[in-house]
């Protein structure tokens, strides 16, 4: 086993060891430090993965395959133990090494004192063992039992104050909606499997599908099927409804789960398969399509929201959206350019986002749990580090010139632009995504700000609810222990920084994503131009979004800067079918849910039927003895009359025939 | 092969103790649950040793590969550790010489002698980790009926003694008749089982439709069997028989020359005997539709387990549910194949998957947690009997390992509804809530099972679905368009997922609610007793979704016999002419040269030689 292997497998190994120790000694002595075995491993595989990146750059062929074990196999099934080691998993590890461990460092300051302390470490444990895993894997099947694996703790964890019933609802829901997905991607694993040569290690089967071009049809029913998995996972339309409601779960879940890494696996999935989606042009193009679409509606959502978790988790799917825009371009332009663009913003986002949903549980911490925007005003003067840290996270959403969330947008719109000037088949459709990109980055500026200046601008304004705050005792609201300030800090230097350095003058980021073996390897179908790697700054394109941004934050500021929610007449309607979600929840549950449980319920009836029926032959006999029962009447002579008379007939019968 | 005469006599204990037992265990009064610990553990580690011994000389034989040659289509099944083994005769393959009775009467021509019903028992790869199943599930359900059966113990003891009995020798029998003997032999028990310690008021009325119910169906397929046994002589002497290795290679003699006649231009033959085919599957498949169950047949199945004590809900769950599916596996597949092949998707598949979502939306809509298991037990057997009828490699291998899963899964979800039921006496699940925060240790090994049950990876159902969906999407049935069936099963995972957490939403999360407890005292977390039985229940489940593959392999060489049988079949039902497909090209041989005792290359219209020597493998033949 070679080196980076074996260290890939020790940052596997780290949480799951961390997990067991916490979940089998939660009663007696890690009950107080339940916190210490997470955020020990996760520092430790954080460097191990930074090790790991240093290292991929090394390998001869830009990536490394562990040698398989099998897990079952039968037939021309064949499921392996096995991982692989190169630029894309390499950037996800340490993204979410990261990102847990500032995140394990924040919750042990968030959850204390809460009874379930030990058992959301543990969760969180597993959670980061099979995020981990879920990137490393090099077999479908094994992909999904972590990608399963990361939905069950999402839903242990969403689920974490069970005693709520909307928590409790909210659990059920984000794991089916996502199983939902799954379905397909399932379906669309094993239609892979079936015409990529019996594979399901992920290399060989692309290897196969390389060398054996399948049919478009089929290619392009198992693209979208996988897509499906990516569908409920990344929380896209139509399958977008489980993350909002996510926020029923603890803060530091939102911000690691449910923003910067969980949800992030359908882009990652995506990704991974490049080299298919980008031999089947109408996948892609659906692929796009529902990103844009999903990017715009959940911004639209978004505007009118008074839960500021829901806001964020709104621009969560939104901005995931966009990722998904960028990947749907791959095959119009250079897969690589693609890809990059899409997991450029993945890691930007997954810093200000995080950083946001931190900020907001700061809040929420001093707020004594009260996350609505519409109780409390003007908290900058009493959460000062909280206030600069959600500033920094929302100009960086924002798509602020040369913060993060800019260079990563930037490249996202380029790419529209090269696809809608590509010869695609598809290329209206890519520039009016392209539009419909700036316009949804206008929205994101807007409702970002929008939150911002409810929660601390205008006159200072705090809910009941915090002063029985056990903290706020003493002197009433105050900034959060800096155990929890110290991650944001971090965070927000993150946020502001990581883009500039990375990509626009360094080219740090492509490049090293560039060396990913299966992007490299991709051919386009036909003659697709396929630009060079090599990408200049378009200034055209970041001025236009600098406008847009800018436009929505100064817009934001005029309207909000008071901190109060005053409308314009002509906007209500607009704002009240954002504020009801464009009644989205309330189709599903009267076209679906509801529907699917009277069928549920009118199935049970039928059974009762159907055991009648099965009883009503049984009654049969029954029924046709006590018809013929009178004949047995107990009487001697009537038996004699009726044994003379078929005697009668018998005989009368032997003699015609012997005649 | 090797000989184990020890391990003969253990597979023979295997039946005979728990008879034995239903006999002693009665008189022991009040000591019976004691004594059927200790002999359920008994049969535990006799079960053990018997494994021991056989994946290794099954691991042997999978390794080896069958050679290509004319006959290649005459596969039987190879009963290892057959009690009544005279040895030698027949060269690897092992046959008893108890005969039960002798039907010398019923010469198939004159001359010839009559068949003998046999006391064939014997281990191969498809039963060996039933066996296992239904050595094991005895203990947990004692451990559950511990407390809450004070009614005569012992004889509620005995008939469970009795049920296993059946059971373990239905899963043994290598005779068709002997099987039947068993399969039914398993009703007398249940019947009481349920009717006399059954929990509702209309528990005698469950017993009853239970018997009858099942007994309409398994007639059929006691006349089926003995159609197939009458139509299917010896092709040289015409002798009949009741052994089921002699069975499927006279089948597929028969088959194979038909096969050649219509491949020749003269149909007919092959027509009469799909025609003939058709209605043996037709009878075969009564009694097994009814025992699985598959949909409609299915309506006896809510109330028996529903009325029935918990321990022996575990058990109809668990192990006479399998007992169905078995059927299929050792009857319907190998002795009517190109029935199977022609109806088996078409027909009874659309039955099964129409089965899975009907019983889904049953569970979803039931409000009794027992009806919602036993509800979800039918969706998974109908998804169980479409990886069967794929029958392919990965099918069959998954439906196999999907009754160890289902069986240890199902099983254990009935035993964690009767910590409820010792504590409440209900299973209602509006009368919950919240359990998680009052018992959190149970609530924890329950949420497991759960898992378990929605195919949740690392846990043993996802293995064995993953495989059967495999088996689906490879299913090369004719008449079978599209992968349909094979979208019905993905949707039946989902569906899981919808009525378990749907159940676990309502019980384990929400605010606390709980009914009426039976003591007076708040009750307590999980025992010592119920620790030992669901976290045995649990880590089993655990293991199987780790480590499948050493199951899988030893149940290889015989999935590769059925698979064989198959691939013939469908090439019969094609009309086109069979060619052995192995998953990988034979590894080269140990000595070079040609293979001693392997006949030259032969035509597929070679002649039919005796059992003999077919099937065996020259590296063996010259060990001899």
């Amino acid at each position: 086993m070679s080196e980076p292997i074996s260290l890939a497998l020790v940052i596997l190994v780290l949480p799951l060891a961390a997990a067991l120790l916490t979940a089998s000694w939660s009663g007696e002595i890690l009950k107080k430090a339940a916190h210490w075995p997470l955020i020990i491993s996760c520092a430790v595989s954080t460097v191990l993965a930074f090790l790991l990146v240093g290292q991929v750059t090394d390998f001869a062929t830009g990536r490394i395959i562990s040698s398989p074990v099998t897990w079952f196999a039968a037939g021309k099934l064949k499921v392996n133990f096995t991982i692989t080691i190169d630029a894309l998993s390499a950037t996800m590890l340490a993204m979410i090494t990261f990102v847990s461990t500032m995140i394990a460092v924040f919750s042990s300051g968030y959850m204390r004192g809460d009874k379930g302390y030990a058992r959301f470490f543990a969760v969180m444990s597993v959670f980061v063992f099979s995020m981990c895993g879920l990137v490393l894997a090099n077999n479908f099947i094994l992909l999904v039992a972590f990608w399963e694996g990361v939905g069950l703790c999402s839903y242990l964890l969403v689920g974490y104050y069970f005693e709520k019933p909307s928590a409790a609802a909210a659990a059920r829901k984000a794991f089916l909606v996502t199983r939902l997905g799954d379905t397909g991607f399932l379906l669309g694993i094993f239609l892979l499997w079936r015409m990529g040569g019996w594979h399901t290690d992920l290399t060989a089967l692309f290897d196969h599908i390389q060398k054996n071009p399948p049919d478009q049809g089929t290619l392009t029913t198992a693209c979208l099927l996988l897509f499906c998995g990516a569908v409920g996972k990344s929380a896209q339309f139509p399958l977008y409804v489980w993350l909002p409601d996510a926020m029923e779960g603890p803060t530091p879940v939102s911000a690691l789960i449910h923003a910067a890494t969980m949800v992030t696996a359908g882009v990652y999935l995506l990704a991974r398969c490049a080299p298919l989606f980008a031999l089947s042009p109408d996948a892609q193009i659906t692929v796009a399509w529902i990103g844009g679409l999903t990017a715009l509606l959940a911004a639209f959502i978004a505007l009118a929201q008074t839960d500021l978790k829901r806001i964020l988790a709104y621009s969560t799917v939104s901005q995931l959206g966009y990722m998904f825009l960028a990947l749907g371009t791959c095959g119009a332009i250079s897969p690589t350019f693609a890809v990059t663009a899409a997991m450029f913003h993945l890691f930007t986002h997954a810093f200000f986002k995080a950083l946001l949903f931190l900020s907001a549980g700061s809040v929420m911490h001093a707020m004594g749990g009260v996350i609505d925007v519409r109780y409390f005003r003007g908290l900058r003067k009493r959460l000062p580090v909280t206030h600069i840290t959600f500033l920094c996270g929302a100009a960086a959403l924002a798509g602020v010139p040369l913060l993060s969330g800019f260079w990563s947008k930037d490249l996202i719109l380029e790419s529209l632009t090269e696809a809608s000037e590509s010869n695609s088949p598809y290329t209206a459709g890519y520039f009016t995504l392209l539009l419909l990109a700036f316009f949804t980055a206008f929205l994101t500026a807007f409702y970002t700000f929008r939150a911002y200046f409810l929660t601390f601008w205008g006159e200072e304004k705090i809910p009941e609810e915090a002063g029985h705050h056990l903290n706020g005792a003493k002197g009433g609201v105050h900034e959060s222990p800096s155990v929890m300030t110290l991650p944001l800090i971090v965070l927000a230097a993150g946020a502001l920084l990581v883009g500039i350095v990375l990509e626009p003058f360094t080219h740090w980021f492509s490049d090293f994503l560039g060396t990913t073996p299966s992007l490299g390897q991709v051919r386009t179908p036909s003659a697709v131009s396929v630009k060079g790697e090599e990408h200049h700054f378009n200034w055209t394109i970041a001025i236009i979004s600098s406008v847009f941004a800018l436009g929505g934050i100064g817009l934001a500021a005029v309207m909000y800067r008071k901190g109060e929610e005053k409308l314009p007449a002509g906007l209500e309607p607009v704002f009240t079918l954002s504020r009801n979600k464009l009644y989205v929840d309330d189709i599903y549950y009267a076209v679906l849910v509801k529907p699917a449980e009277v069928l549920a319920f009118l199935a049970r009836v039928f059974d009762g039927f159907l055991d009648a029926l099965s009883r009503l032959v049984a009654a049969i006999p029954r029924f046709i003895g006590q018809w013929i029962r009178p004949i047995q009447n107990g009487l001697v002579q009537f038996y004699a009359l009726w044994m003379a008379m078929g005697l009668a007939v018998f005989l009368s019968f032997v003699f015609r025939i012997t005649r | 092969m090797s000989t184990f005469p020890v391990v003969r006599v253990l597979v023979l204990l295997l039946v005979l103790l728990p008879l034995i037992s239903a006999v002693l265990v009665p008189l022991c009064g009040r000591l019976a649950r004691r004594v059927s610990l200790v002999i359920a553990s008994t049969h535990l580690v006799l079960t053990g040793v018997v494994i021991l011994a056989a994946t290794e000389t099954l691991s042997i034989r999978a390794a080896e590969e069958i050679r290509i040659r004319g006959d290649i289509e005459a596969q039987p099944f190879h009963p290892e550790f057959v009690p009544g083994d005279t040895g030698g005769r027949h060269g690897n393959e092992q046959r008893t010489s108890w005969t039960l009775f002798s039907l010398s009467a019923v010469p198939a021509k004159p001359g010839t002698p009559g068949p003998n019903i046999q006391f064939y028992l014997g281990i191969d790869g498809l039963n060996l980790w039933l066996v296992a199943l239904a050595s094991f599930m005895i203990i947990p359900v004692i451990l559950v009926s511990w407390e809450s059966i004070t009614e005569k113990p012992g004889a509620f003891y005995g008939w469970l003694f009795l049920l296993q009995a059946g059971v373990v020798g239905a899963f043994l029998a290598f005779d068709v008749i002997l099987f039947y003997i068993f399969f039914e032999l398993t009703l007398i028990p249940a019947f009481f089982l349920i009717g006399r310690w059954g929990v509702g008021s209309g528990r005698r009325d469950a017993a009853r439709k239970f018997f009858l119910y099942t007994l309409a169906g398994s007639l059929l397929t006691l006349i089926g069997v003995i159609g197939v046994v009458v139509t299917n002589p010896h092709p040289a002497t015409g002798q009949l028989t009741f052994s089921l290795p002699d069975l499927m290679v006279n089948v597929q003699h028969h088959m194979h020359n038909a096969h050649q006649k219509a491949l020749a231009g003269d149909p007919s033959d092959l027509a009469a005997r799909h025609t003939t085919q058709f209605w043996l599957f037709v009878a075969l498949m009564a009694g097994f539709m009814v025992k699985v169950p598959i949909w409609p047949f299915h309506t006896w199945l809510p109330s028996a387990y529903g009325e029935a004590p918990i321990g022996v809900t575990m058990l109809l769950s668990a192990l006479m549910a399998k007992l169905g599916a078995f059927g299929i596996l050792r009857l319907v597949l190998p002795l009517v194949p190109d029935a199977a092949i022609q109806y088996g998707l078409p027909v009874i598949g659309s039955l099964a998957a129409f089965g899975i979502v009907y019983a889904a939306l049953c569970a979803f809509a039931s409000k009794d947690m027992k009806m919602v298991i036993a509800y979800s037990s039918v969706s998974h057997l109908g998804f169980l009997v479409l990886g069967l009828f794929a029958f392919n490699r990965e099918g069959l291998s998954g439906s196999v390992l999907h009754m160890v899963n289902h069986g240890l899964s199902t099983g254990a979800l009935f035993a964690a509804l009767g910590f409820l039921l010792e504590r409440y006496r209900t299973t209602e699940m509006n009368r919950f809530g919240g359990l998680m925060g009052r018992f959190p240790g149970f609530a924890f090994l329950t949420f497991i099972l759960v898992l378990a049950s929605i195919g949740m990876p690392g846990l043993n159902n996802f293995v064995s679905e993953m495989m059967m969906l495999a088996g689906l999407f490879n299913a090369r049935n004719p008449g079978v368009q599209g992968l349909g069936l094979a979208v019905v099963a993905a949707l039946s995972i989902f569906m899981s997922a919808w009525y378990m957490l749907t159940m676990v939403q309502c019980v384990f999360f929400n605010p606390l609610k709980e009914p009426e407890p039976v003591t007076a005292v708040a009750a307590p977390d999980v025992t010592r007793r119920e620790f030992v039985l669901l976290g045995t229940l649990v880590s089993l489940c655990l293991a199987l979704g780790l480590f499948p593959q050493l199951l899988i392999n030893t149940m290889k060489a015989d999935v590769r016999v059925l698979s064989i049988v198959g691939d013939s079949a469908r090439a019969r039902v094609q009309g086109v002419p069979y060619v052995y497909e192995d998953e990988a090209p034979p590894p080269p041989l140990v000595s070079p040269g040609p293979p001693i005792g392997a006949p030259g290359p032969k035509g597929k219209g070679g002649g039919f030689k005796g059992k003999g020597g077919k099937g065996k493998n020259p590296l063996i033949g010259e060990e001899e």
